[in-house]
């Protein structure tokens, strides 16, 4: 657990964060939007070259997207995950692709598409799974998939139909 | 989509979705002659939100779910869902379900990679190799049968706590005559092959730096030139205990990744065989889910698991609220990076007939693409 404690110690020296190690090679840090791309620029400087993933987890009964960088060094075998809360209305956050290029690239696209947050900086966000996508975005965890199917595409008249509307 | 309007020779192609060696994925074309001036990747016909889905389900559905990941190697993705609930709950899995699971995963492993040598050699005009691949691979899945039930799909054999059932009497035995017939098998593909060679060699060159600035892992990374495995970085389930080296190639071109493939064959062969003459009694499952409970709490937190699949680095992130469902699950699939940044990078400038070599040496799956 060596490591992991230099690492943390490293990072806490230059920013202010909120560090914790969870277990053996897991570091979770809690950082501010502010601070985000600094840290990273940070962390990839001492070998965090890998950009596992970019999740988004959304909080909303705080009002709150998560977004989730997990980050892998095949230097010292650990991986770091930064979180960031950004507000849901105001959902802009700068984007990492100038640090981890084409792969931040995609992950953001993607997280654009299904959670409609919009990253500053990356100027291709356009549809990757969904086409002629109408409706607000997918993932949102105020988003009623059964719903949307009933109201859209279904008729509550039609005789075969209406048993999509039977409370179960 | 509307095709573009373009100049005399230049033109736009597409690969797939409808094209018989791309699965269910494509990639548009730009092309000047035969050389491919940019490449662009359009995924999709495979989305069904997992993610989301899962969040709507108990962990003992969504260990049914998880089948669906990837088509090629769902017993290696069951796994890595089962981990992450484990792991989120604080569950110790008994020692005899560890070596269980590391047995399946390494044979979904050798059945994985055995289609993967089977649709390069379709790809590279070498038809026979697909069918004789086809054919061994069957040995495998009736192994599958006859321990989880389900030829392709386990439903969930590898589920929370451990394994769904033991292994059947006389599993060993015929574990190990599979075994021999993968070993011919491999025999066979070893043999140096002039379709594989013309058509592969000094192709689809990915050096390492691109490698690591695109999101490579697994053995594409490896061919690469970048010694990595999950399964050496940061032990899962048993594979501390178990002998295997890292088979590691520095020419980056497609038939290095090609040979990648067939010497991991031979390393998952040995951990079976480790893991089978290592195999403890006792218990096959945790005594939580011994009665199978379908609503059991999981307790707050967060964790981000890392699994080696056949195709690269595998990640789930499960985080729960204290309920009985995971509040959200991020699935990371290896081919989402293999198919479009890497392979975006590697067609560009390349011909077209070099366009299936390069493709199917990624070893790409469109089902965990899409997710």
């Amino acid at each position: 657990m060596e490591r992991e404690t230099d690492i943390l110690n490293k990072i806490s020296a230059k920013f202010e964060v909120e560090g914790k190690i969870q277990r053996k090679q897991r570091i979770w840090i809690k950082v501010d939007k502010e601070n985000l791309i600094d840290l990273c620029k940070f962390v990839k400087e001492i070998g965090f070259g890998h950009l596992s993933a970019i999740s988004v987890t959304d909080w909303v009964k705080d009002g709150k997207y998560e977004v989730i960088y997990h980050l892998w060094s095949y230097k010292d075998k650990i991986l770091i995950t930064l979180k960031t809360r950004i507000d849901r209305d105001n959902q802009n956050i700068n984007s990492v692709v100038p640090i981890w290029g084409e792969n931040a690239q995609i992950h953001e696209r993607e997280i654009h598409e299904m959670f409609g947050v919009k990253f500053e900086g990356n100027d291709d966000l356009s549809p990757l799974f969904l086409e002629d996508w109408q409706g607000p975005p997918p993932f949102r965890k105020d988003f009623d998939w059964g719903k949307y199917v009933r109201e859209k595409y279904y008729n509550k008249k039609n005789e075969r139909e209406n048993i999509y509307f039977e409370e179960v | 989509m509307e095709m573009e309007s373009i100049s005399e020779n230049e033109y736009e192609l597409f690969f797939g979705p409808a094209h018989p060696g791309s699965g269910n994925f494509a990639v548009r074309l730009k092309v000047d002659g035969e050389r491919i001036l940019s490449a662009r990747s359009d995924p999709g016909y495979l989305h069904r939100g997992f993610e989301k889905l899962m969040e709507y389900r108990l962990p003992i559905q969504n260990a049914v779910l998880s089948d669906r990941i990837c088509v090629l190697e769902p017993l290696n993705w069951n796994l890595i869902h089962a981990e992450a609930v484990d792991e989120l709950m604080g569950i110790d899995t008994p020692e005899r379900a560890k070596y269980i699971k590391v047995i399946m995963a390494e044979l979904s492993r050798i059945q994985s990679h055995i289609i993967w040598y089977g649709v390069i050699s379709m790809g590279t005009g070498f038809n026979t190799g697909f069918k004789i691949a086809f054919g061994y691979r069957d040995y495998i899945l009736d192994l599958f049968e006859m321990i989880t039930g389900g030829r392709v799909y386990p439903a969930g054999y590898i589920c929370p706590g451990g394994v769904r059932r033991d292994l059947p009497e006389g599993a060993k035995e015929k574990i190990l005559k599979v075994l021999e017939k993968m070993e011919e098998m491999l025999e066979f593909e070893k043999l140096e092959n002039p379709f594989h060679l013309d058509r592969m060699e000094n192709v689809g060159i990915l050096k390492l730096k691109d490698a690591i600035r695109l999101g490579a892992t697994g053995p594409i990374l490896r061919a690469s030139g970048m010694k990595t495995d999950v399964r050496k970085d940061e032990p899962y389930e048993v594979y501390d205990k178990l002998d295997f080296e890292v088979p590691v190639r520095k020419e980056g071109d497609a038939y290095a990744r090609y040979w990648i493939g067939l010497e991991e064959i031979q390393q998952s062969i040995n951990i079976v065989k480790q893991a089978l003459n290592n195999l403890p009694d006792g218990d096959f499952i945790a005594k939580e889910f011994k009665k199978p409970k379908l609503a059991i709490k999981i307790p707050e937190g967060e964790v981000y698991v890392r699994n080696e699949v056949a195709r690269g680095e595998a990640g789930i992130y499960m985080a729960s609220d204290g309920g009985t469902k995971p509040y959200r699950v991020k699935i990371r699939g290896p081919s989402f990076l293999h198919m479009i940044p890497v392979l975006e990078h590697l067609l560009k400038g390349a011909e077209i007939a070099d366009v299936p070599a390069i493709y199917w040496s990624l070893n790409v799956c469109p089902a965990d693409l899409d997710r």
